[in-house]
């Protein structure tokens, strides 16, 4: 078999004397799309932060094709081929969407690639080509989380990591974000690492998923296995017996298996 | 029979109005509201208790009725019992974790009228089987939270019986002292069902005598004083939790904790590093394994200070064991390590005012008694059942490893000729309910004969060899007793629980449950990849971790006693699944059921 792309291995990540992951480990392979699910404080985007660098880890390893990169800065890691869509979007307030596309491709040199990648965004996001000389700030919150994946994709990286592209936005536009990013995975060929709270999405987009509580993995599998889990159902889903009075808060399992 | 009396007292309600009274504004209880440690004084838990009595006697109560509580430890569950005992009922305490079928069986069994439980996770039990349960008229609920429009017949909140509680008692003063004084030692007090490791459980039946008698076991052999505090967290349906923290409080008045959960032990100890500690062998090794696991992580000096500090421990400990003379050094090399390592360790446990310790409710294993005696910690085992209540003790500054002491006052114990032990005492429990077959197959001649096989040495010591039924004949005709090697099993850090199988089989097997939480620390420190806990149980180098603590223990042990393959349990199992007991115990039968398939493998080529 071959390497996978990302190798995370026995991971420990500590907020000064906090320990926010605990030893997780977790592949990605080349043309995949995972899911990582989690509460909030769970420690998903710490752990999106350990893989780019932007927080040191104490243990374990990252592996990029089989190369260590934990600890390193995250422009070299960026340079190496993995790009970030952090939470809450955060393009660039005061540049236009052009520029943010720009500055996601900020190491390239490939100037001619870099211009048939602007014009795929586009092609992707349409709605971006309209609003190309308009402040990033001034844009609606489903078109600030499309340039920013489009600015990542700019990048042209080999590993896309997104963190919970799905915050904040109606229904039908997650709906709309979730096709393009199954479309930029089966079209484009590119690996997405896709951390979430809406398990439901997430996994169908996705081929397989890791549950994250507490700083630790407690479940992983293939994604249809998981949309099948009693757990996943119970805990993610928001879908359970009625019980006998119609509404039920607490939870019949208390583990995952 | 002698009548047994404590403080001239013959049953729980007269004891408890007595020294409820003279208590006063002294505190009972402890429970954490909103993370903060709150008190409640004896004056409260008798008001409480005296309403909730009040409350059922106005709901029509009569002597001898069955309530039910069903809920973890708390401290409505302890003032409901005094409650329910004060207005002249009966006190059935059932498993929180139990699932619906047992819950209606000891509902059923009982024929019982009341019930009380914490939430509504453990009302919608209930609310489940209700149709099944007509004899149920009224269920209380000690936390009101998420039923805030819920609307049923039977159902209220325990603020309503506190207040029903309230109304009927400015009308009837004195009622609850009449029922007192009518009250007998040979009164049905409570009921408690045995975990029944094979079919339903059952219910013995506990007199006002057996209670009373429990409680003159203090101070002098469990040593529990006015001054003492103690922490609660096993289940208080569980008979130890029930003497510790129901009855022996009340006769004596220590100071009750109530710990949050069981996850919460360790921190709960540190913030009220208790004067008295029993607990099940599980949580000893558990607090063992701790230590050794930090102190593996420690500086180089600290490790070697550790070494040393224990090398000079165990020394000290040998020759108590021994009973040999101490000589100078010994006592001031134990005064240096004392000083600098083991104050630490006891600190760091919560257990540094500990003046004595506890274990029973299981069997545990030398080697942590001996370490334990080691940092200064000595732990009297115990050994006691339902059906007799605690029935020996070893003595404080008497080192028996191996076994659980002689027998206490006014019990006695002998082996019967198939090497069972037998027992007898005055406040013995009066028989199952509902079972008189079983009953008579349990009390023969008045002695108790109590499933456990064990010897009897001169000084009249007690040792455990193993359940009766448990005991493994291999196809080869050698007898084995698998708790022996489970004891060692456990010892390691690595093994939270084993069962040793090999009953007509060539060779023995074993299942092990991993403790998580260490081999995750392994995992992690020798680099091993794992996701969850069942990938976790699949790594080769965590089945060879066992491999390795199963080799270590198989040395000390003949060859036909030694186990030859083993699995791991994948799983990660709670409470509430069957395969444990409340005391999160593996249950031998319905394990090897469940896993038959998984044990079958083991024997197959």
């Amino acid at each position: 078999m071959s390497v996978p792309l990302l190798q995370m291995r026995n991971i420990e990540t500590y907020y000064g004397p906090i320990m926010a992951i605990r030893g997780v480990s977790l592949d990605v392979n080349e043309g995949e799309i995972v899911a990582v699910l989690g509460a909030n404080g769970a420690g998903k985007t710490t752990l999106l932060k350990t893989a780019t660098g932007a927080l040191n880890s104490n243990k374990g390893q990252v592996l990029l094709d089989g190369e260590e990169i934990q600890c390193r800065d995250p422009d070299w890691v960026a340079r190496k081929g993995i790009a970030h869509v952090p939470e809450g979007r955060e393009v660039f307030p005061v540049l236009s969407v052009a520029e943010n596309l720009a500055m996601g491709a900020y190491n390239r040199s490939d100037k001619d690639a870099v211009a048939v990648d602007l014009e795929t965004v586009y092609e992707y996001f349409p709605a971006l080509r309209d609003l190309q000389d308009k402040m990033a700030a001034y844009l609606s919150g489903g078109q600030q989380q499309m340039l920013a994946i489009g600015r990542g994709f700019m990048a042209r990286p080999r590993l896309l990591m997104l963190d919970e592209p799905s915050l904040g936005l109606s229904p039908v536009l997650v709906q709309e974000i979730f096709g393009i990013i199954t479309r930029l995975n089966s079209e484009q060929g590119l690996t997405i690492l896709l951390v979430e709270q809406n398990a439901n999405v997430a996994l169908q987009v996705s081929s397989r998923g890791y549950v994250m509580e507490v700083g630790g993995m407690v479940m992983d599998g293939p994604s249809d296995k998981l949309l099948e889990s009693e757990d996943i159902k119970e805990f993610y889903l928001g879908k359970k017996e009625e019980g006998v009075r119609g509404r039920r808060r607490w939870k019949k399992r208390k583990t995952w298996r | 029979m002698t009548a047994v009396l404590q403080d001239g007292c013959d049953t729980l309600p007269k004891l408890f109005l007595k020294k409820s009274k003279e208590r006063g504004d002294r505190i009972a209880m402890r429970e954490k509201d909103f993370g903060v440690w709150q008190s409640y004084s004896w004056s409260n838990y008798r008001a409480r208790a005296f309403e909730i009595a009040h409350g059922l006697l106005s709901l029509g109560l009569q002597r001898g009725d069955v309530a039910s509580i069903q809920s973890e430890d708390c401290r409505e569950w302890l003032w409901t019992d005094l409650g329910i005992l004060l207005g002249g009922g009966v006190v059935n305490g059932i498993y929180p974790t139990y699932q619906r079928r047992q819950v209606e069986h000891a509902l059923t069994d009982s024929s019982c009228r009341f019930l009380f439980v914490e939430d509504e996770e453990q009302l919608d039990k209930y609310l489940e089987i209700e149709n099944d349960l007509p004899l149920i008229e009224k269920v209380f609920v000690f936390d009101w939270r998420g039923l805030r429009d819920f609307e049923h017949d039977k159902v209220a909140n325990i603020e309503v019986l506190y207040e029903l509680g309230r109304k009927f008692g400015e009308t009837h003063e004195g009622l609850i002292e009449q029922i007192a004084e009518r009250g007998t030692g040979d009164d049905l007090a409570a009921l408690v069902y045995t975990s029944g490791t094979t079919g339903l459980p059952k219910g013995a039946m506990l007199s006002q005598r057996y209670i009373i008698f429990q409680t003159l076991m203090a101070p002098k052999y469990l040593r529990l004083t006015a001054d003492d505090e103690i922490l609660t967290y096993l289940p208080l349906c569980h008979i130890a939790e029930r003497v510790f923290s129901g009855w022996l409080p009340i006769a004596h008045g220590a100071t009750i904790n109530l710990a949050e959960s069981t996850e919460t032990i360790a921190q709960n100890l540190q913030e009220l590093s208790p004067t008295y500690m029993f607990a099940v062998p599980r949580v000893w090794e558990k607090f063992y394994s701790r230590i050794t696991t930090s102190m593996s992580e420690a500086t180089w000096f600290g490790r070697k200070a550790y070494d040393l500090a224990l090398a000079i421990g165990l020394r000290r400990a040998d020759k108590l064991i021994a009973e040999k003379p101490l000589s100078r050094t010994d006592k001031i090399a134990y005064g240096v390590a004392d000083r600098l390592v083991f104050r630490n360790i006891k600190r760091i446990l919560g257990l540094d005012r500990a003046h004595s310790a506890a274990s029973g409710a299981a069997p545990i294993s030398p080697s942590l008694l001996r370490w334990f005696l080691a940092i200064g910690l000595p732990i009297d085992e115990l050994w006691g059942q339902t059906e007799l209540g605690i029935v020996t003790t070893c003595r404080k500054g008497v080192f028996r490893f191996g076994t659980v002491g002689p027998a206490m006052p006014g019990t006695e114990v002998r082996i019967a000729e198939n090497g069972e032990i037998v027992a007898r005492s005055d406040g013995q429990f009066e028989g199952y309910l509902n079972l008189p077959e079983k009953t008579a197959n349990t009390i023969i001649d008045g002695w108790i004969h109590t499933g456990d096989v064990g010897e009897l040495d001169e000084e009249g010591n007690l040792s455990i060899t193993d359940r009766l039924k448990d005991i493994i004949i291999t196809a080869g005709g050698k007898n084995i007793t698998p708790s022996v090697m489970e004891n060692e099993l456990k010892f390691s850090p690595y093994i939270s629980d084993a069962v040793v199988i090999g009953d007509k089989r060539k060779f023995l097997s074993c299942l092990i449950m991993i403790d998580q939480e260490n081999v995750e620390h392994y995992a992690q420190t020798q680099s091993v990849p794992f996701t969850d806990y069942k990938s976790l149980c699949a790594r080769p180098e965590i089945v060879e971790l066992i491999e390795g603590e199963i080799a270590r223990v198989n040395a000390d042990f003949s060859s036909v006693e030694q186990v030859k393959k083993f699995r791991l349990i994948d799983v990660l199992l709670t409470a509430e699944d069957e395969e444990l007991t409340p005391t999160m115990k593996l249950k031998r039968s319905f394990v090897s059921e469940k896993y038959s398939e998984l044990i079958d493998a083991m024997y197959t080529r």
